[in-house]
Order: structure tokens, then C-alpha cells, then sequence
């Protein structure tokens, strides 16, 4: 395989603009699923007049934030202004470089691996880039010269910093469980077991840790609608404003990808090894299952005062998933060296229980003291 | 019906002889103060007679007799009827009675108000600004003597439109053209209001301070007046120190349209409708409080059936604003419309049997004085009944098992103080929110109006004070709601709906009037005073939501942004009603 053989260089611009074109696409197309869903739980129709079901609505979306006037404040640093979008936006659009969306399959004569980059460093990948992303919510709020944006830029540095401990630390649970860092590896090895069987704390600490990562409800501090007016992005319009809107969904299908991979078996499901073609459906499935839960809780949920958050982030998840990574690497350690799967078993269950103990601390203290103002 | 039981009660004259005297004018009652003596007189009636709840403060031109007149209403919060105390001066500037900020807190808002329409400077008052006018504004417009733009004539209907009943232009009949008046040498492009300086100014002790060398700066974020959780265009300046609040001053008065003033033009029937537009969620309440005054006025009765009919139009109106209420609550703690929702679409049905009584869904201008204006037909007090005894308590549990229990809900509200009774009882805090402090006072139960006194309910009251406690006692509310509707709709007997023969226009004997009911939201009053024409000399709202972010300030400090709208939503201000 030589960077001069130029059906290697076509192969990855046709993968790399099918998976720009399948997440801008999706990122539409999600804001219609999420409209509708959120609609049926709010006891509504939701958008269902362009076209059949609502289902152009993101194209007639998309004209009019194309169209819209784009108004930069007076006092606004320009260049900032400008960039901070597009900082925000490309990395939500490369984080999906590294994820696999099927076995390798056969096609024109060669194998053809279905993600972009196979680094062997994947979940590394991961973390570096979803850490960007803040960079563009944080100068998007201070270059508005907005005292709002500005809250709300800082409140969203602050945060994601925070939860990117938990996340990093979820990540290396599987990492550990897998014994490698590339994200294919980490798939393969969910072969016999989904790791969420092995370790569902850590799925569900991943999982909450992503939500204020991608700042969706409950942890939707930055762009706190009620408090901030429109937070980091209050003074962004027209198609400035649809790509913090883009970044925002595109994460989230992202994050959701990256669980199902890391968690949920990836693109496995039964029959994936006779068709190959079916991995990419598993894993659409997955990702469109996963969105739900994330449009539900927003549907449900108030949000988190952003003091408790940080409290939360930092006293509860951030020890939390540091037992969970210690119980999982003593599990896997002691079932290694005594040959007794029974140590491998003890991982769920001390974990689960590490857990419940957790949420128990947290209810006690919400029943038991009133919380004062800090 | 006129004389109130307070001069009974109460013997001012023997305790302050020389200083208090009883009021002798037909129709009126209460004492007279001397206008030197009042903290002192204010303070003994606080502390020796016990009324601790100053509801009212208000004031009354009267312009023959060359006389401003200050009205204060106090009431206590053990129940009973009020204490009506007034201060009369010359009309002649400056205007000045001494403020009764120290004794009752709670009279900041009221006494700004009527420094900003009347004129009068209340000496000692520490940050008397205007708050309802905007600031360049010439004058105090409720003054008898003060002419509005396109001013025609005092009181209608107006000669011009009646009774040939064609139309002409206001500007082309009047005198006075448009008779707007701007300070000298203004310039609305380059004008910078003073309030707003002023405003930044009462702020300023808050901002800079010098820590261990290091110079940190607060920084002043305002609040509204365009704001996703102002509920309408209310506006707090706000000075934060990272997310904490350390000042606050509520801004009011962007939908000012001086209803007070507009309301003494018109005869006192054209009231009805006009008193839909305090509270546009519960119009039928402002209706009943408004037209309870003014048949203490007229001295009449009220048609039995009436009467249910009112009790019934006006527990509906409390349970569709305390389902709003928690759904907008939960609405203001990032809780994405799905509480909002669901209340609204039992809201829609409790707007159904209002549109099917009176026309309309918001603006019911439905009752009139002695009664109401149409029956209720069969089929609606069917739908009534489905309501009450079905849909309605199992909706009520409903949201209260979907909600009461959520752990982001309780991490939020629980603990997080609102206001304590001694403190709510200061800043003339009403309704629920007094209620959730631990203060059982209910003027259904306190001061019974209407036929309240016949029904068997519970006053709900909470004791911790805190945001959980005020969204619980909505719930609670809900529920005895139901319980007074649930026997309403069994006892209510047949028969004519008004002891009145319909008219146009009422005659009102010459008094004043102070009535007040427990609306949604808190003490809804009117304070009319009838000179024997077609039209009121004064007609005075005292809303709840004004009064109640008497004590916004007070309560905010310290507590955490995102806790400030909590806290504004629960007092549950609407700004209809909040500016007038």
C-alpha cells in the first residue's frame, strides 16, 4: 500500500465525502426526527406540511438560514467572529475520521475498510478532537462581545473541561477491556460480549459525560435558553448560526457512534460476518436508537443548576469512573493471572453495586439535606 | 355595606387623640392622620393593633376640595377585616408625606408608583424614581389636572362619537392636539435616560472591590426587558460576581398603558372588559374582584345562583393559572415546553367552558354587577362536572407524579429559599407564595368574600419557604380548588342570574370602595372612589404581581443566576397586570 497508488488516494475522498455528505445529511435530518419526536412526546403534531410527514422541512430549513441576513454586533472582534463557527464545526465533522462502520468488505477487486483512517491510536484521536471543539464555543462568546454569550462561552469551557475527565476515563474502561486503543479492535473484541454487559456503569457514566460534552438537556448550560437567552451563540444569525447548529447535531450522532462502538458492539449484529453490508445498518440503527434516549431526556428532563453540575461532574462522576476503570483493570489483572473467569465476572457486579451505592449517596442527599446557596 | 367593621374594631381616635381623627364623609371610612405623625401612627397600628400586612398604598386627587390624599389598607394576617388609615395634604407642590418604607417594607413598589402618577414625594423613600413612565416623561398623568395626548374630555362617552355615532379623529376635535410634552432641549437620538444612570448608580455599591490586591470588577447584566424567562418585558439590572447575584433592581413599566387613568375616563360597566387585561389568565377573576367593589358601592345583592356561578368561573380560572404555572415553571428550568404542554391542554379545556359562557377564551367579560351576563347552559355545566370530578384530579395527579418526584426538579427547587413568613409578611408578599412560607392566609378564608364562607376546603399552606414548597402548594391549591368546585356544581340552585335589571350605565352613590379577593396569583384588589357620576374619580388596582416583586430584591441576592428565574416564576408575575 503505497501513497502513490492513486486508487488508495480515490478511495479516501469517496469515504471521506460519503461520511461528510451521510453526517451533514443526518445532522438535517435528525433536527426532523427530533422535531417530531419531541413533538409526539409533548402531546403535538410537530413539523408535517413540507412534504410528506414533515420530511423537507430541513431543506426548507436550510434555505431560509442560507438566506437569512447575517448581522455582526458593532463592537464584535470580526475575525474571531468569523471563525469560531467554522473551529466548531470542523471538528465535529472529523471525529468521525476514525470510526468504523463495518467489516472490511470486497468491492472492485479490493478490501475495502469501512472508516476513513484506521489509526492505532483511535480513541486518542478522539479525545484530542472532541477537545477542539470548546475552543470555538469559548471565542465564539468572547468575541460577541455579549455579556450572555460571554456566560455562556465560559460556562461551556469550564464544563466540557470537567467532563472530559470522566469521558477519558470511560474511554480507557473499554480500552482496558479491549487491550487495544484502535477503535476496530475495540469492535472485534465485543465479538462474543457487548461491553455494556461487561461494564454498564461505565456505558452509563460515558453516556452522561457525553451529554455535557455535546451540551444537550439536562446539561445544556451554555446556550441555557431561560437564563442566557441564547448563550455562546446569542448574537449569531443566518448560516453563522446553522453551523454551531450543525456542530451541535453532528456531535451528537458522533457521541453516538462512538458509544455504540465503544459500548454496544459497534457495527455487530447477527449475520454481519456473511453480509458485510449489514454493519453499516447495525450501526445506523444503533446511532438512531441511541439519539432517541438523547431527544427524550431533553424532552423530559429540567436542566441542572450549572454549580450542581460542576459539583457533579467533579464529586460524583469524575470518582466514580475512576473506580469503575480500577475495578475493571483489577478484574481483568486478577482473571489473568489466576486463569478464573470468575474475577472477570466480579467486574459488572462490583461495578453495578459501586453504582447503585452512587446513586443512592446522591438521592439520600436530595431527600435528606436542603441545599443550601453555596 | 359601605362602612367597613374597622372603626368598630379599632379605636385610633382614643390612642392618638389630637392626631388621628375618624373619617366623617359619607360612604368613607377609616381614620385620618396627621401627615407629621404617620411613621409613628403607622408603626403603633403595626405593632399594638396588629396589622401586619400593608396590602394597599395609594392615592386619590382630589382636585375641588384642593386636597391629595394618601390611602393606606392594612390588614392582619390572622384574618379579619382591614384598617383603612389616610394622610391628606394641600395640593400644592411639593406634595410631601413621609414614607412608610421602614414600618412596611412592602410599600416601596406602591409609594414609587404613586411619586411617578400622582405626584407625591414621600420623604425618607430611598430610591424614589419613577417606575411605571418612562423617564423624560413631563408630569404625574393621574392627577385630575393633567391632560393626556388627544385629550377630548374628562370621562365618556365621548361627545364627539355619541350619539350621532360617526367618527371623528380625535386630533382633529381637541383642543389640545396631541399634547405631548418633552423636556427642553430633547433629543431622543442622543438622550440617555436618567433612570438609567440612576439605576446603574444604586447598583454601583456592588461593583468594583479590591481583594488581596487584585481589582475584580462585577459586571451588570440586564435581565429583560427582551428575555426568554421575564415572562413578558419585565427587566431586573443584575450585578453578578461569576454566577452569583449581588444586586438586582427590578426595571417595570415597559407595558404601562396607565390603565388607572384610562379606567377613571370610562363609566363604570366599560370597566368590565377593561379589567380583563390585568391578568389576561384570569380574567374572571379580575371580574369578580372588580365587581365586587363596586356592588360594595352600589350596596346591592347578588343573585344566588350568581354567585355559584362566579365561585365556579373563578376556581376554574385558579386551577388553569396554577397548571400554567407549573408547567411554565418547570418551562423556566430547561425543561423543553413538555410540562408547559401538558398543562396548556388542560388550560384549553377549562377555555373551552369560559368561551362557551361568555365568547370568549382570555377576555371572558363575563360578569356584571349583581350577577353575570349569561347562564351557564346544560351542556356546559355537564362539561363542568366531567371536569371537576374526572378529568381534572386525575391530571392534577398526573403531573404530580410525573414532576414532584424527578431528581433534576427536587435538585433544583428543594432547599433553594424563596422567603420566610416574617419577611413575606414585610414586603406585603400575597397568595401562594405567603402561603408556602408558612403564613395560612387566605382571603377566602381571612376576609370571606362572595360565598366562599359556605364552602368546606382547606387553606394549603407549606412551611419550608423554599422554591419545592412554592411549586407544592400549586398542586395543593389545584386540589382544594377542586373540592370547592366539586360542591359548587352540586349545590348550585336555580334561578335568575342577576338581581339587576340589565343597563348600560349603573348609578354609584358617592364613597369609596377597597375590594379584594384571593386571586391566583395573590391579593387582587380594586380601590374605587365614586363621586355619584357615571364615572369612578378613582379606580386604583392593586395587583398582586406588582406588590409581590416588592421583595424581588430581597430574595435574589445571593442566590444563583440560574436560580433568579426560578425565583421570578414562582412569584408568577404577569406583566398585564404587573404594569397596567
Amino acid at each position: 500500500m503505497m501513497l502513490s497508488d492513486w486508487t488508495l488516494w480515490l478511495e479516501w475522498l469517496i469515504k471521506s465525502l460519503v461520511v461528510t455528505f451521510g453526517l451533514l445529511t443526518g445532522f438535517a435530518y435528525l433536527t426532523w426526527y427530533e422535531r417530531r419526536a419531541l413533538a409526539r412526546i409533548q402531546a403535538r403534531i410537530g413539523p408535517n406540511r413540507a412534504g410528506p410527514q414533515g420530511l423537507l422541512q430541513p431543506i426548507a430549513d436550510a434555505i431560509k438560514l442560507i438566506f437569512k441576513e447575517e448581522l455582526v454586533p458593532a463592537k464584535a472582534d470580526k475575525t474571531l467572529f468569523f471563525w469560531a463557527p467554522v473551529i466548531t464545526m470542523i471538528p465535529s465533522l472529523i471525529i468521525a475520521a476514525v470510526i468504523p462502520w463495518g467489516p472490511a468488505i470486497e468491492m472492485f477487486g479490493r478490501v475495502i475498510r469501512l472508516s476513513i483512517a484506521d489509526l492505532n491510536v483511535g480513541v486518542l484521536y478522539l479525545m484530542s478532537i472532541a477537545s477542539i471543539a470548546v475552543y470555538g464555543i469559548v471565542l465564539a462568546g468572547w468575541s460577541s462581545n455579549n455579556k450572555y454569550a460571554m456566560l455562556g462561552g465560559l460556562r461551556s469551557s469550564a464544563q466540557m473541561i470537567s467532563y472530559e475527565l470522566a469521558l477519558g476515563l470511560s474511554f480507557a474502561t473499554s480500552i482496558i477491556l479491549a487491550n487495544s486503543m484502535r477503535m476496530l479492535d475495540i469492535v472485534e473484541a465485543q465479538r462474543n460480549l457487548w461491553f455494556v454487559v461487561v461494564q454498564p456503569v461505565g456505558a452509563v457514566i460515558f453516556w452522561i459525560a457525553t451529554l455535557a460534552e455535546v451540551n444537550r438537556a439536562p446539561f445544556d448550560m451554555p446556550e441555557a435558553e431561560q437564563e442566557l437567552t441564547a448563550g455562546y451563540h446569542a448574537e449569531y444569525s443566518g448560516m453563522k448560526f446553522a453551523l454551531f447548529f450543525m456542530a451541535e447535531y453532528q456531535k451528537m450522532i458522533v457521541v453516538s457512534a462512538i458509544l455504540a462502538t465503544l459500548y454496544f458492539g459497534g457495527y455487530l449484529g447477527p449475520f454481519v460476518d456473511r453480509f458485510p453490508w449489514l454493519g453499516p445498518i447495525y450501526m445506523i440503527i444503533k446511532i438512531v436508537i441511541l439519539l432517541f434516549v438523547m431527544i427524550w431526556v431533553r424532552a423530559t428532563w429540567p436542566r441542572i443548576r450549572y454549580d450542581r453540575l460542576m459539583a457533579f461532574g467533579w464529586k460524583i462522576l469524575l470518582p466514580l469512573s475512576l473506580a469503575i476503570a480500577f475495578i475493571t483493570a483489577t478484574g481483568i489483572l486478577l482473571a489473568d493471572l489466576s486463569g478464573n473467569p470468575l474475577y472477570f465476572w466480579a467486574i459488572p457486579v462490583v461495578s453495578v453495586l459501586a453504582g447503585l451505592f452512587t446513586v443512592a449517596v446522591i438521592y439520600r442527599e436530595l431527600r435528606r439535606k436542603a441545599y443550601g446557596r453555596v | 355595606m359601605t362602612a367597613t367593621a374597622s372603626t368598630q374594631t379599632v379605636d385610633l381616635v382614643a390612642r392618638f387623640p389630637g392626631i388621628v381623627t375618624a373619617e366623617t364623609r359619607p360612604g368613607y371610612s377609616g381614620f385620618i392622620v396627621e401627615k407629621d405623625k404617620l411613621v409613628e401612627v403607622a408603626t403603633a397600628i403595626r405593632d399594638e393593633f396588629g396589622y401586619d400586612l400593608l396590602t394597599a398604598v395609594t392615592a386619590v386627587d382630589y382636585l375641588p376640595e384642593g386636597k391629595m390624599e394618601v390611602v393606606y389598607h392594612a390588614y392582619k394576617t390572622t384574618g379579619g377585616p382591614g384598617l383603612v388609615f389616610r394622610v391628606q395634604v394641600p395640593r400644592v407642590d411639593p406634595i410631601e408625606v413621609p414614607s412608610l418604607i421602614n414600618v412596611y417594607p412592602g410599600a416601596d413598589l406602591q409609594e414609587r408608583e404613586a411619586w411617578d402618577l400622582m405626584g407625591i414625594r414621600f420623604t425618607g423613600h430611598p430610591d424614589l424614581r419613577r417606575i411605571l413612565m418612562w423617564e423624560g416623561f413631563e408630569g404625574h398623568p393621574l392627577r385630575k389636572d393633567w391632560k393626556e395626548p388627544f385629550y377630548e374630555e374628562d370621562a365618556k362617552p365621548f361627545k364627539s362619537r355619541w350619539p350621532e355615532g360617526r367618527h371623528v379623529s380625535a386630533e382633529d376635535r381637541n383642543p389640545y392636539k396631541d399634547n405631548l410634552k418633552f423636556p427642553e432641549n430633547f433629543d431622543p437620538e442622543k438622550w440617555i435616560p436618567d433612570n438609567d444612570n440612576m439605576l446603574y448608580q444604586s447598583l454601583k455599591r456592588y461593583t468594583v472591590k479590591n481583594e488581596n490586591g487584585l481589582e475584580t470588577d462585577h459586571i451588570v447584566v440586564n435581565m429583560g426587558p427582551q428575555h426568554p424567562s421575564t415572562h413578558g418585558v419585565f427587566r431586573a439590572a443584575i450585578t453578578l460576581e461569576g454566577e452569583t447575584i449581588v444586586g438586582l433592581k427590578p426595571v417595570v413599566g415597559y407595558l404601562h398603558r396607565n390603565h388607572d387613568k384610562i379606567g377613571e375616563r370610562n363609566t363604570f360597566l366599560q370597566n368590565m372588559p377593561y379589567t380583563d387585561r390585568l391578568d389576561y389568565f384570569n380574567s374572571m377573576s379580575n371580574n369578580l374582584a372588580y365587581a365586587i367593589t363596586v356592588e360594595k358601592l352600589m350596596g346591592i345583592p347578588v343573585a344566588e345562583r350568581a354567585e355559584y356561578i362566579r365561585v365556579i368561573m373563578a376556581e376554574l380560572s385558579r386551577i388553569q393559572n396554577h397548571l400554567v404555572f407549573i408547567g411554565m415553571l418547570l418551562n423556566d428550568l430547561g425543561a423543553m415546553y413538555t410540562p408547559a404542554l401538558y398543562a396548556f391542554e388542560e388550560r384549553e379545556l377549562i377555555l373551552d367552558v369560559f368561551e362557551a359562557v361568555s365568547g370568549a377564551r382570555m377576555m371572558c367579560n363575563y360578569l356584571r354587577f349583581g350577577g353575570v351576563v349569561r347562564d351557564i347552559p346544560p351542556y356546559v355545566m355537564q362539561k363542568i362536572k366531567d371536569l371537576v370530578f374526572d378529568r381534572l384530579p386525575a391530571k392534577t395527579d398526573e403531573m404530580d407524579r410525573l414532576l414532584t418526584e424527578n431528581e433534576v426538579l427536587v435538585a433544583r427547587l428543594k432547599g433553594v429559599p424563596v422567603i420566610d413568613a416574617e419577611n413575606a409578611i414585610k414586603y406585603s408578599v400575597t397568595g401562594p407564595v405567603l402561603r408556602a412560607a408558612g403564613v395560612p392566609y387566605d382571603i377566602r378564608r381571612a376576609d370571606p368574600y362572595s360565598i366562599y364562607d359556605r364552602f368546606d376546603f382547606d387553606v394549603a399552606v407549606r412551611y419550608n419557604g423554599d422554591l419545592y414548597d412554592n411549586y407544592l402548594i400549586r398542586l395543593d391549591e389545584i386540589r382544594q380548588s377542586l373540592r370547592i368546585l366539586q360542591q359548587a356544581v352540586k349545590q348550585i340552585p336555580d334561578g335568575p342570574i342577576n338581581s339587576q335589571k340589565p343597563q348600560y350605565q349603573v348609578r354609584v352613590p358617592a364613597g369609596e370602595a377597597y375590594g379584594r379577593i384571593e386571586s391566583p396569583k395573590g391579593e387582587l384588589a380594586f380601590y374605587v372612589v365614586s363621586n355619584g357620576k357615571p364615572n369612578p374619580w378613582r379606580y386604583h388596582v392593586r395587583p398582586a404581581s406588582f406588590v409581590n416583586i416588592t421583595c424581588l430584591e430581597k430574595i435574589c441576592i445571593g442566590a444563583k443566576i440560574a436560580d433568579f428565574v426560578a425565583l421570578l416564576g414562582v412569584l408568577d408575575i404577569v406583566m398585564g397586570e404587573l404594569d397596567r
